[in-house]
């Protein structure tokens, strides 16, 4: 079992969240083109190593997460709320 | 195999009685079945799978492959029990297996004869693919029925099991898998840190390789070392010790899974471990020699020979010979010996066993025989002697046999570290010539592999390992274990193995003896030219019993690397996986069966509705009034007559299960904007709408009314399947996508029981009920939400219509539903009121033309629904840029229509295709389908929804709902959706 540590919640195995979606992608403009998007509705990356991901711990606060996850070996490195960012890339920007 | 009761071993001397076969005989506390039925004599236990060989006992632990039985009779009979890992209990009923009408002579081992004239028979490698290519006929009249009776093992229980079995969930800091030496000291020093420790063995005592060990022979001090270490591990208050426990995989996070045979007031435990640190003791299992009719009853592991003799106190036979490729076997013959038993010989393949053994085998007067094998074991039920050859230098063939009489031939191949728990991880195990034998090389953060299970066999090296790995694992969770002392005798652990993978010399040599696989099977699936070691596990079967490989693999691995030339590193090993050892699917459930399979929700008013005496129907977790039959009638009676009540006078519907969600804040009219396609923003307060919301790429994702209570506050239904996706998509919205709006939503479903009162006089009921309200038309419009008060229950009325009759939902507090809904059914009684159900709430709707789940499909478009009009221009909205794309624009997409049989009293079937020729073929023109029917009792006719291509243009035309499989076809009319009422006058009334 996975082992996800919610922010609010704490660590909680993975049967009480459900996964949502790729996190690497942000919400068009509203005008944006019809391929932007399709771009942004179907295409992924099917990435092999760290993945940033969306899960919502539907049976726990009902909050919506950000999951550092490596998809070979599954293990979790760093979880947030959907704007937080992991401390390396916080470090990279500043 | 001639076996019997030889000194106490470490049994006390109390007897209980068992049964086998209905032979009434007795048994040792502590015995196991295979122990007690060797000390009886028995030699034939059962038969095997496919060529229903004799079989008798092979072992003494869970590698066990020849004496499975079946323990019990009836709805609990265990069928398939290792005979090796079953302590015998007072009383206990044994059978054995596959054998007709005895063990000692099975009609059925015709097959075996069979099965060595002719190869391509159908019991050869591959057999179940190959009797597929058979004529279908072929498989049903003659080989299913005969296969069925001639292979498999036991009889599964046909009546449900009585007995209780449960889930044990826990969480430990250090779980050690395996309670030998090595595991018992892994405990013992991480239970000195005050960490929790858990330790599990899959046998009924703790010991592992230790419990070999004679105790009558100068081992004392090892023996009391285990019972002290024992002991202090049962005096911690931080350990937890589960006996007869075997973990059975290995999961993402060292959560392990383990089955506990507890035979108390539950029979078997399914223990979910969460554990921080992982330490896998779990030993090595001894390898089969590969010579012909090496499955024969008295052929033993040499370990479980010795286990047998020294703890158990039962020897094997009289006379014994050893045969080996290393130096492990020859403990067995010093043991049995030492303690009296003949050992005639040990057939050893090596040319140069070390000095050491021989001068002992000398010593002792028993004769050594090197570069030697045994080509055979002979004898009709169990062995009586075996054939010994010289071996060549090359190891390619064998010289002229001598005979040695025996009844128990011990052999040993070398030893198979149990590497699965460490392998469930991930890391694939490598070949290590020094053993001969696959390892995980695994110390990482988490789990480290120690001792036998590592390849480690030497006593003080591997408790060595133990302890450092039990060290690390406790400072890592910052915390300090412990030394330990160990036990002054050490246990050499180089076994000098030469590799001897098959006896160069003809006959049916065993691979995995479970399955009657074949030296030769490996090699004609090599021929066949399966390269895989995956595809030839699957196409032989190999390791798929009950052993799951563990004495077959390497052997196997090994015959296959020869076939093709290379090295056996280089033909790797198959991907190990759980479970690792058979698990009881009692303990898998647990105690979710039948009506506990799933959680039961209930409305507030559930319990009216049995009173009533509601049949139910299963809607998700809910479990839904479906009509409420008068004495006599039938469904059809029920819901016609509820439908037409609706339509004729006023009725009441449960409709609690509907999805409730509160959206709140500033932001709340922007919210319900954007994932609406129609403006909420403009309603105003006190006033309900319909929407519709799509998702992303454009399609209808659900449906529902939401009605203003407060500027900022508004109250959503959804439909009862869409409950949680659509709360959980309105809350990605806010969190991922427009953090900036200040809203919050918020399930109340739970909280609110909702029932709808429908038909021409619900507003007279409704006005009875609540005199204080105001139900006219003018107070209290259609699409109005008045509130109110009863009795201390707060009223949410809403006048919605889904009959199209007129109606209201009324929404209560959960704890005041059924106070309320009486209430209303007492007030109502002056106007003929009834409950109605679900079957009767779907015939209003389609005759209504409202969509529901059966329509709104996960594929529909709006314009397929006829709702395109309905998204507004003047906003965005979720889905709007992906609903303009060209093929959901496509004028040529099948649109929702209304469907009237021609013949009335013709029911048209859901799922039909829409086509425009009777008796369409498989080549017909599809332009739709049907999505839902019911038989109007307004139009006293069988109407229906679907989808058809051009529908709203093509009214009035006449074509068929097709449904080939059964061979129906049905004349339609088509018409518009709106089958009662289409100017909606009545719900404005
Ligand atoms: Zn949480």
């Amino acid at each position: 079992m996975l082992r996800i540590n919610c922010p609010h919640c704490g660590e909680r195995e993975h049967s009480e969240f459900t996964y949502g979606e790729d996190a690497n992608r942000s919400l068009p403009a509203t005008d944006a083109s019809l391929e932007t998007w399709n771009e942004y509705v179907y295409q992924r990356d099917n990435v092999a190593g760290e993945h940033m991901e969306y899960w919502h711990h539907a049976l726990g606060c009902r909050t919506w997460l950000k999951v550092q996850r490596n998809t070979l070996t599954h293990e979790i490195s760093w979880v947030g709320l959907p704007h937080d960012m992991p401390p390396s890339q916080t470090e990279a920007q500043s | 195999m001639s076996g019997f009761r030889h000194g106490a071993g470490r049994l006390g001397d109390k007897e209980i009685a068992f049964s086998f076969d209905g032979r009434n005989l007795a048994a040792r506390e502590g015995d196991t079945v295979a122990s007690a039925l060797v000390a009886n004599g028995i030699e034939v236990v059962g038969r095997s799978f496919k060529y229903h060989r004799a079989r008798g006992v092979t072992s003494c632990g869970p590698e066990e492959t020849g004496a499975l039985v079946t323990i019990g009779h009836g709805a609990t009979a265990e069928p398939n029990a290792r005979a090796t890992m079953q302590l015998v209990t007072p009383g206990m009923e044994v059978s054995s297996q596959n054998c007709w009408p005895s063990p000692k002579l099975d009609l059925l081992s015709l097959n075996n004869v069979i099965g060595s004239i002719l190869p391509g028979s159908p019991f050869a490698a591959g057999f179940y693919y190959k009797t597929f290519m058979w004529p279908a006929k072929f498989w049903y009249s003659f080989y299913e029925p005969t296969i069925r009776r001639a292979a498999g093992m036991g009889k599964v229980p046909t009546d449900a099991d009585p007995d209780v079995y449960d889930r044990v969930n826990s969480f430990t800091d250090v779980a050690i898998v395996g309670g030998g030496s090595a595991g018992l000291s892994a405990a013992l020093s991480a239970a000195q840190s005050g960490l929790r420790v858990v330790l599990m063995d899959e046998h009924a005592e703790f010991g592992g390789q230790l419990l070999n060990e004679a105790v009558n022979q100068g081992n004392l001090e090892l023996e009391q070392w285990r019972l002290d270490t024992i002991a202090a591990l049962e005096a911690a208050d931080n350990v937890t010790l589960l006996r007869k426990t075997i973990c059975w995989g290995r999961f993402d996070g060292n959560t392990l899974a383990a089955h506990e045979i507890v035979d108390g007031k539950v029979r078997h435990n399914y223990h979910k471990i969460q554990a921080k640190k992982v330490i896998i003791a779990a030993g090595a299992i001894e390898r089969p020699l590969v010579f012909a009719n090496n499955d024969k009853p008295g052929v033993m592991l040499a370990s479980g020979a010795r286990k047998m003799l020294n703890h158990y106190g039962v020897a094997a036979g009289k006379t014994m010979v050893v045969f080996t490729n290393n130096d492990s076997a020859y403990q067995t013959a010093f043991d049995y010996h030492d303690q009296g038993v003949t050992v005639s010989a040990v057939v050893d393949s090596r040319q140069k066993p070390s000095a050491q053994l021989l001068a002992a085998c000398m010593e002792r007067g028993i004769p050594v025989q090197t570069q030697s094998v045994v080509t055979k074991a002979k004898g009709w039920h169990g062995v009586r002697s075996v054939a010994v050859a010289d071996l060549a230098a090359n190891g390619q063939s064998v010289g002229q046999t001598r005979s040695i009489a025996c009844d128990v031939l011990a052999h040993s191949g070398g030893w198979t570290p149990q590497v699965q728990m460490a392998a469930h991880g991930g890391t694939p195990p490598i070949y290590d010539n020094q053993i001969a034998a696959f390892v995980v090389d695994q110390q990482a953060e988490d789990t480290w592999s120690v001792a036998g299970a590592e390849g480690e066999f030497g006593l003080h090296a591997g408790i060595d390992q133990a302890v450092a790995a039990a060290q690390a694992a406790c400072q890592a969770l910052g915390a300090s274990g412990g030394d330990i002392s160990k036990p002054t005798q050490d246990i050499a652990g180089e076994l000098n193995i030469q590799p001897l993978w098959r006896v160069p010399a003809k006959g049916k040599q065993l691979i995995d003896i479970q399955h009657d696989v074949t030296s030769a099977d490996i090699v004609q699936s090599h021929l066949e030219g399966f390269v895989s070691v995956e595809h030839m596990k699957r196409y032989t079967t190999l390791g798929m019993a009950n052993d799951q490989g563990r004495t077959s693999n390497v052997n196997a691995l090994a015959i296959m690397a020869q076939c093709q030339g290379q090295s056996i590193a280089e033909t790797g090993t198959t991907r190990f996986r759980s479970p690792i050892a058979p698990v009881s699917m009692g303990g898998i459930g647990g105690r979710e069966l039948g009506e506990h399979f799933k959680p039961l929700r209930r409305t507030p008013m559930q319990e009216w509705h049995e009173r009533r005496g509601a049949v139910f129907v299963e809607t998700g977790l809910f479990r839904r009034a479906q009509y409420y039959p008068l004495a006599g009638e039938t469904i059809d009676d029920a819901y016609v007559r509820e439908t037409a009540h609706v339509r004729s006078k006023v009725a009441m519907c449960d409709v609690s299960t509907l999805g409730k969600i509160e959206i709140v804040g500033p932001d709340a009219a922007e919210f319900l904007n954007r994932v609406y396609i129609n403006m909420f923003s403009t309603l105003p307060v006190n006033k309900a709408r319909y929407g519709v919301m799509l998702r992303e790429d454009g399609i209808v994702f659900d449906d529902g009314t939401t009605s203003r209570l407060a500027e900022d506050r508004y109250f959503m239904t959804t439909t009862t399947a869409k409950a949680g996706p659509a709360l959980a998509h309105m809350e990605r919205c806010l969190e991922i996508d427009w953090p900036e709006l200040k809203v919050r939503v918020s399930s109340i479903s739970e909280r609110w029981a909702a029932m709808a009162v429908a038909g021409p006089q619900a507003r007279a009921t409704l006005q009875k009920a609540f005199p204080a309200m105001d139900f006219s038309n003018e107070g209290f419009p259609f699409m109005g939400v008045v509130h109110g008060e009863h009795n201390g229950a707060t009223l949410r009325v809403l006048r919605l219509s889904f009959s199209g009759e007129m109606a209201y939902e009324v929404y209560t507090e959960a704890d005041h539903g059924e106070a309320v809904w009486q209430h209303i059914m007492d007030a109502g009684a002056d106007f003929d009121i009834i409950p109605y159900g679900l079957e009767a709430l779907g015939a209003l709707r389609i005759e209504k033309g409202h969509v529901t789940g059966a329509e709104l499909d996960g594929r529909v478009t709006l314009g397929d629904v006829n709702m395109e009009g309905m998204a507004s221009k003047k906003k965005w909205f979720v889905g709007k840029n992906l609903m303009q794309r060209e093929g959901l624009q496509d004028a040529e997409r099948p649109r929702l229509v209304g469907l009237k049989a021609v013949n009335p009293n013709e029911a048209i079937q859901t799922g039909s295709i829409l086509v425009t020729e009777a008796n369409a073929g498989a080549g017909a023109d599809k332009q739709g389908w049907v999505s839902s029917m019911t038989y109007s009792p307004e139009l006293n006719n069988y109407i229906a929804l679907g989808f058809l291509r051009d529908g709203p243009n093509r009214h009035g035309e006449k074509i068929y709902a097709a449904y080939p499989l059964k061979g129906i076809n049905v004349e339609v009319e088509v018409v518009s959706s709106h089958f009662v009422d289409p100017s909606n006058d009545r719900v404005k009334g």
